[in-house]
């Protein structure tokens, strides 16, 4: 399959890319700022910061106090309207609630005003809904009522779910195509742009040779890269990839090929190295939305989900995150697989079709 | 025995100054050069002789008339003409961070075949600079080093594009000779210059080109006799940019 020549020159390739220490360098800080991050936040995000102002100060008052306190989605601060409110403004605080003077008798104990700052809280509704939620619980507690109806969570999946776990498989397909992007799109506009195509173009050398053995060396480098990034979030980040390694870096070498080619392509689009930088964000910057990083796609309106679905980075990290939540295997014949045979024959097609040289005369 | 035959060969560009319009850079020329020849393309700048070389090479796509390379249609087989061809482009960059030794076993992988690099560099007088990158080497260094670079396959046929252009007298005349020794081994050599003096001492044939078209043909030493301005009273006097002043006249060009 792979000719002689393909891999000499692979072999070439992985030493110029391997002396390049800066690069290298660079492209793995991120991942260890990132695993820093989520290290100290344990994964979760944090409890929602509460100002409590107890304007009554009487026995009903202290325990429903004391009751909001051991709520672990809040983070509870008491203190006087003036102080906390000073906080909010700064957004040190989330949220204040505010107990009337006449919260004293429990047939009528008057309001609990809640204080927002709107502007600082992206969901409004959200927070009031598990405040409610909560005020509504302490309520049952105080009046000793037990509720009609109750829900108790069970995930199907039976397993503890955690953001992270989610997170994770997204974010390593992102970097997967971000890594392969920038390593091949930019790489070939500079190598056009300073002649060094066409220096190879003497020779009898095809785009497909030439456009494998990029592939080739980028894919070893690029493994090494996101091993580390593995390793960090295996060691400390305590991820779980249920369906094993094997299928996770098999689903990586897929994502690698599709995306350098997608880089070869934009390359060969982009005439200058201006031009590389928008034509790849308007490549990226939609998918990191669409394709379920932060939040899956089913939360897209439902009209986008058709085609989200489709894009390259939504296969391949639906596919890396059923593997490593769900035990999933690499060629599950299902629908994401079939994108990643699709987008496979895409790549590759448009990356030999359209390579150019040299500078083609405007 | 012609190993380069070139018919009728056309190429358009778009016109720089009204769009939409193109205009032919190389109109209309015929080329024939012999095996074992050293032969020169001159002309002002901009006369096409760049164009020329490349749709000989494969590099420019052909917009009318055929190339035959030993026998290869260029139109047709490309590739396979590359792998008889040396090119030695005008300006030369290599990918960063590899030395020469580095980047002659880069380049004899892209022909599929195997080099000594220290034999090669030898031949250029580059065997201390094994080592280094281009980036070090100085002019004349760069020169014979892209030389070495499109001698890795031991082509039939070398293509050198203003060799020597840039170069002061000692590593211009250390080229001619590099030229030289490798023409004596067999070598046919085409080149294009701005050089009179390089002209006349290193070809046997020269071209000369302006405006797209090949506007005189011949031996040195002919077409002093042809188009040198001074009636012919000794048998050879003026030069061979008398000659080419005298053709395409004393105008400046871009």
């Amino acid at each position: 399959m792979l000719t002689k020549l393909q891999l000499h020159l692979a072999a070439i390739f992985v030493k110029i890319f391997y002396r390049d220490r800066q690069a290298i360098f660079f492209s793995l800080l991120f991942p260890l700022i990132f695993t820093g991050i989520f290290l100290f936040s344990d994964g979760e995000p944090d409890p929602l910061k509460l100002g409590l102002v107890n304007e009554s100060n009487n026995e009903l008052s202290i325990k429903f106090v004391e009751m909001v306190k051991q709520e672990k989605f809040f983070e509870v601060k008491e203190g006087s309207a003036s102080e906390l409110k000073a906080e909010l403004i700064a957004g040190d605080q989330t949220a204040i609630i505010i107990i009337p003077r006449s919260f004293n008798n429990l047939l009528d104990p008057g309001k609990l005003r809640l204080l927002l700052d709107a502007s600082q809280v992206r969901q409004v509704d959200a927070i009031q809904d598990s405040l409610e939620a909560t005020l509504l619980s302490i309520e049952r507690n105080i009046r000793n009522i037990e509720p009609m109806f109750s829900l108790q969570l069970e995930d199907v999946k039976a397993r503890p779910q955690r953001y992270i776990d989610f997170l994770l498989p997204g974010i390593l397909a992102y970097m997967l195509m971000n890594l392969c992007i920038a390593g091949s799109g930019f790489n070939i506009v500079e190598y056009r742009r300073r002649g060094i195509l066409k220096r190879l173009f003497v020779t009898p050398i095809q785009p497909k040779d030439f456009i494998i053995s990029i592939v080739l060396a980028r894919m070893l480098i690029i493994m090494i890269q996101l091993s580390v990034i593995l390793a960090l979030a295996i060691g400390l980040l305590k991820i779980n990839i249920i369906g094993g390694l094997l299928p996770l870096y098999g689903t990586i070498l897929f994502g690698a090929f599709i995306f350098l080619c997608v880089g070869f392509f934009l390359g060969s689009l982009a005439k200058t190295q201006e031009s590389i930088r928008p034509i790849v964000l308007l490549f990226t910057f939609p998918q990191l939305i669409l394709s379920g990083i932060f939040l899956p796609i089913t939360s897209l309106p439902d009209f986008i989900q058709p085609i989200a679905h489709l894009l390259p980075l939504s296969v391949i990290a639906s596919t890396m995150r059923d593997i490593a939540n769900d035990g999933a295997s690499l060629i599950a014949m299902n629908l994401n697989f079939l994108g990643i045979i699709l987008w496979v024959l895409i790549s590759f097609f448009v990356a030999t079709k359209f390579f150019v040289w040299q500078k083609v005369a405007s | 025995m012609p190993i380069i035959t070139a018919r009728n060969l056309i190429k358009y560009y778009p016109c720089p100054e009204i769009s939409g319009e193109n205009f032919a850079a190389v109109n209309n020329i015929n080329l024939t050069i012999s095996a074992g020849e050293i032969f020169g393309l001159l002309g002002p700048n901009g006369a096409g002789k760049t164009t020329t070389l490349e749709m000989l090479e494969g590099l420019n796509q052909i917009d009318g008339g055929d190339v035959l390379i030993d026998g290869i249609d260029v139109k047709k087989n490309p590739y396979e003409v590359k792998k008889i061809i040396g090119v030695q482009l005008q300006s030369n960059e290599y990918f960063d961070r590899l030395n020469l030794s580095d980047l002659l076993t880069l380049f004899a992988n892209l022909y599929s075949t195997t080099v000594d690099p220290m034999h090669l560099l030898a031949k250029v007088n580059l065997e201390d600079k094994a080592n280094a990158k281009p980036d070090d080497l100085s002019g004349g260094q760069k020169q014979r080093f892209s030389i070495a670079c499109a001698l890795v396959h031991n082509p039939r046929i070398l293509f050198l594009d203003e060799p020597t252009t840039g170069l002061d007298p000692q590593a211009k005349r250390n080229l001619w000779n590099l030229a030289k020794d490798l023409n004596a081994d067999g070598m046919t050599i085409v080149l294009t210059t701005h050089n009179m003096e390089e002209a006349e001492h290193l070809c046997d044939r020269i071209a000369i080109m302006d405006q797209g078209q090949i506007i005189a043909e011949g031996t040195p030493q002919q077409l002093i006799l042809d188009h040198a301005p001074e009636p012919p009273k000794a048998a050879l006097h003026g030069n061979i940019e008398d000659v080419f002043l005298v053709l395409t006249g004393h105008g400046l060009r871009d």
